[in-house]
């Protein structure tokens, strides 16, 4: 799945996605919460980092 | 997304943008009126304001346009179009009027500026109000087209 369509599922711009990937915007929890539905994946499958928080 | 159609981060720029032309609208209000103080009119009274606003909301524009935070994620590419031609079309429009009108003003002196302000600035807003019915009529139109 592109950028381009995950924006488009969930209703941002595909700069929005872009900006999150690259850890330049943080997005709401309500945000995070579609990006996984889309998914398919769970919150920790997508946002959580081993290495940032151990 | 709220009603202005912009996605979460958009709304955040466009916020960020808002406080700091605010800011540097104020800051520059407030050293105008420091510079009068002191006796040095750069330009007379009420074209020293008209200035400043039009400055700062131009680079409110433009920085929102380089931010991508004018138009948001629609779900068809027409209200982009739309909004993009009526702003153009209203940007033109206040171009040509504003010109009309300063051509037989005279600028230099405070009686001449002080003659042809009220007018600008009643068009001036005239056509953003025009504008931005217009949009939101054809925005309404468009996603009861769309449900």
């Amino acid at each position: 799945m592109s950028q381009k369509d995950l924006a488009d599922a969930v209703g941002v711009t595909r700069q929005t996605i872009n900006a999150i990937e690259n850890g330049d915007y943080n997005p709401t929890i309500r945000l995070c919460i579609k990006i996984c539905k889309v998914l398919g994946k769970t919150l920790n499958d997508i946002f959580w980092e081993e290495d940032t928080y151990g | 997304m709220d009603r202005s159609g912009l996605d979460e981060m958009q709304q955040s720029k466009r916020n960020k943008i808002g406080n700091q032309c605010f800011l540097l609208l104020l800051y520059l209000l407030l050293i105008d009126g420091g510079l009068y103080g002191f006796g040095f009119r750069w330009v007379e009274y009420p074209a020293n304001i008209m200035i400043l606003l039009t400055l700062c909301s131009g680079i409110y524009v433009v920085r929102l346009i380089a931010a991508n935070a004018y138009v948001g994620p629609n779900k068809g590419k027409d209200r982009t179009a739309v909004r993009t031609i009526m702003t153009s079309a209203a940007a033109v429009l206040t171009g040509l009027v504003v010109v009309y009108l300063l051509k037989s003003v005279d600028l230099v002196s405070k009686a001449g500026i002080d003659e042809i302000a009220a007018p600008v600035l009643f068009i001036t807003a005239a056509v953003a109000i025009t504008v931005a019915v217009t949009v939101g009529v054809l925005n309404r139109i468009q996603t009861r087209r769309e449900d």
